[in-house]
């Protein structure tokens, strides 16, 4: 009997290997290539992200490979599927490390994941560098840096002094209400470090208002807020709240305008179209920006017309930062890339990059703001502000 | 104080869509004597049928509205012969209802997530407007709400008070043994408590999709509804709208203090009226139902 289970979880085992090969090679080679993994959601609820940063990847491989590749040698670019979920992302990790022996991993698309993969880019010494993972966590674990762990994006906390400054100085507020869910780590953290920036300037908190997540009626806060005196609410929230505040805010006959951070900024948005224009949202690139319209546009003529999310421009500079890693380090040894990417500062699409060797974070990034023109269901450029 | 004339008036409207969720508990608790914990996917689905109704097949509002009512009316009744029909048949004890009532909860929202999808949406914006008296705002969308609520409830206390059907179901709601053998027909009434229940459920529905959002899980502002319907005496429908209204406003004030302590004070009441005073403000006097 605990034979024939052995056998028919072997088997299992065995199919789910087979099953797992369906990963997309970019071209088969042997050791004349130089192999760079990318693993992020292609299935499940993120997946447009996760699609968004493998087709970007698989068109600059093309164009660099083209260009003649990296050190006289062609990459080949292996893409795995995590499904979203942080188990899987464990195993695909694996197998880019011990099965396909690449030289470093780009992805996945959330902090989560990454956080995740920690422990297998320990083992096989291979670095991972995440394209929008924002928590703290996924470089610096309670004070010990990640050795193999780096990001091109800038972290929550610096969300939090980008709207501070933003409000401050560009909009020349310096009366500002707060309303923020008790219950959600991301706003807690972009809300401290706003008050820090904004006080510190010489702002005023006129109102600090909370909620639980899952509320659904926001007027007596927002009543409060009104009575405030304050010339704009801050709100470190997610997208669908943002939406219910705005629509119950303007029946109260408010119309300040509000600030949400990258949590806020979706095409769901323009459901309230009406209720939410003239608001503002933070985000680590303008996704309207006419400097990287030529961009935008190449990744739709190879794509079907795919529009492009955030993370295309976050998969680009960890792309150019790999390569400029891989270039310092003069040849494809996992430990050297690793070790030369705080040693590089790669102009990229977002802004220099610059990573800090003591916390493998890009330092002096910055962030925009866009304001909603509900009007015409878009964005508008506003401000570029820095993070650090 | 025009401070707290505006918090009073938010309090009325969160109180008002109370109402028309709590009546439907409260109606069901008087004839049946369980809490109809069904009723909460009742509301969620009316919310989806306007939903469907205005974005896809682009009614007009008004006739979105009356679809609301009639698809969550519909589904109260089909509920009530699949669920608790069987039930009330075999002579069932009260927990059986209320249990299975809570089946039907989970089974509408997981059908929900299953066929359309988990996403939250939004409904088309249709009332953004307010107007203004003095310095107090109402929304277009409140002010709908309240009326909605008032007239709703005024006819539903018409038909209890002075039509016949509304007589069978006040007897039955004291005696429904008795009532039955005095040739009232049970099943009558039971179908006019759920399809009067449900139709006020699918214009709640409505309204919460308007103000708010439309998702499988709307469950959190029901099972306050259903604190309303209790805290103003289970199966007493005067005991429902004054429970919810009071119940809107002192949650308001609440909130407006500090809003870490709004649903604590909910289901404290919650916990307090049951304790001291479980008929709550107007209900009968029961021991034996749950």
């Amino acid at each position: 009997m605990r034979k024939l289970l052995a056998l028919v979880l072997a088997s299992l085992m065995l199919v789910g290997l087979l099953a797992g090969c369906g990963g997309d090679n970019g071209s088969t080679g042997g050791d004349d290539t130089i192999k760079l993994g990318w693993m992020g959601s292609l299935t499940g609820d993120q997946a447009a992200y996760g699609t968004c940063e493998s087709q970007t990847l698989k068109l600059l491989v093309e164009k660099k490979n083209a260009e003649g590749g990296i050190l006289g040698k062609q990459i080949e670019l292996i893409c795995y599927d995590t499904k979203g979920d942080a188990q899987e992302a464990v195993n695909v990790a694996k197998r880019l490390c011990a099965q396909d022996k690449v030289c470093g991993i780009i992805g996945p698309n959330a902090s989560g994941q990454c956080i995740a993969i920690q422990s297998v880019l320990n083992e096989y010494h291979i670095s991972d560098m995440s394209t929008v993972a924002t928590n703290e966590k996924v470089t610096v674990q309670d004070g010990v840096l990640q050795e193999y762990n780096f990001r091109v994006c800038f972290l929550d906390p610096e969300q939090g002094r980008i709207a501070g400054t933003f409000v401050y100085d560009n909009l020349g507020f310096d009366k500002v209400a707060i309303l923020y869910d008790v219950n959600d780590d991301y706003g807690q953290g972009l809300k401290d470090n706003f008050v820090k920036v904004f006080e510190g300037k010489g702002g005023t908190i006129v109102a600090e208002e909370k909620y639980n997540g899952g509320d659904a009626d926001f007027t007596a806060q927002l009543t409060t807020i009104r009575d405030s005196g304050a010339q704009l609410i801050f709100t470190p929230i997610f997208y669908q709240d943002f939406i219910m505040i705005h629509k119950q805010a303007r029946t109260l006959g408010m119309d300040l305008p509000m600030l949400g951070g990258d949590g806020c900024a979706s095409e769901v948005l323009f459901d309230a179209a009406e209720a939410v224009d003239g608001s503002y949202v933070i985000n680590h690139v303008s996704l309207v920006d006419p400097s990287t319209e030529s961009w935008r546009q190449e990744y739709g003529a190879r794509w079907n017309g795919a529009k492009m999310e955030l993370n295309g421009y976050m998969a680009y500079d960890a792309f150019l930062t790999w390569c400029a890693a891989v270039e310092k380090a003069g040849s494809a040894d996992a430990e050297a890339i690793a070790k030369a990417y705080t040693e590089i500062e790669v102009t990229g699409i977002t802004g220099t990059i610059k990573l800090d060797p003591a916390t493998h974070n890009p330092v002096g990034k910055s962030g925009v703001v866009e304001q909603i023109d509900g009007a015409n269901r878009t964005y508008k450029f506003v401000a570029s502000v820095a993070a650090g | 104080m025009e401070y707290y004339l505006q918090q009073l008036v938010n309090g009325i409207c969160l109180g008002g869509m109370y109402a028309l969720m709590s009546v439907g508990y409260s109606l069901v608790y008087s004839i049946m004597n369980f809490s109809n914990f069904a009723h909460g996917g009742v509301i969620m689905v009316g919310a989806y049928v306007g939903y469907f109704a205005l974005t896809a097949l682009g009614c007009p509002f008004l006739v979105t509205f009356l679809l609301c009512g009639l698809g969550s009316g519909i589904l109260a009744i089909i509920i009530e012969r699949l669920v608790y029909s069987p039930l009330r048949k075999r002579h069932a004890p009260s927990l059986y209802f209320i249990i299975s009532a809570m089946g039907a909860s989970i089974f509408l929202e997981n059908f929900v997530i299953a066929v359309i999808d988990g996403t939250p949406r939004n409904y088309p914006e249709i009332f953004n407007q307010y107007i203004h008296i003095g310095n107090l705002s109402l929304g277009y969308d409140s002010l709908l709400m309240i009326i909605v609520t008032a007239v709703s409830l005024l006819l539903l206390m018409f038909i209890i008070q002075k039509t016949k059907i509304g007589l069978a179901i006040r007897a039955c709601s004291y005696n429904e043994k008795a009532a039955t053998l005095m040739g009232i027909n049970g099943d009558l009434v039971i179908f006019v408590i759920f399809l009067m229940g449900g139709v006020l459920a699918g214009f709640a529905g409505m309204l919460y999709g308007m103000r708010f959002i439309v998702k499988p899980t709307i469950g959190l502002i029901t099972n306050k509804s259903f604190v309303a319907a209790v805290f103003g005496g289970l199966g007493s429908l005067p005991g429902a709208i004054l429970g919810s209204v009071l119940l809107g406003i002192m949650e308001i004030f609440v909130a407006s203090w500090n809003s870490a302590y709004r649903d604590l004070f909910v289901y404290a009441l919650l916990i307090i009226v049951l304790v001291v005073k479980p008929s709550g403000l107007m209900g009968k006097i029961t021991e034996d139902k749950a």
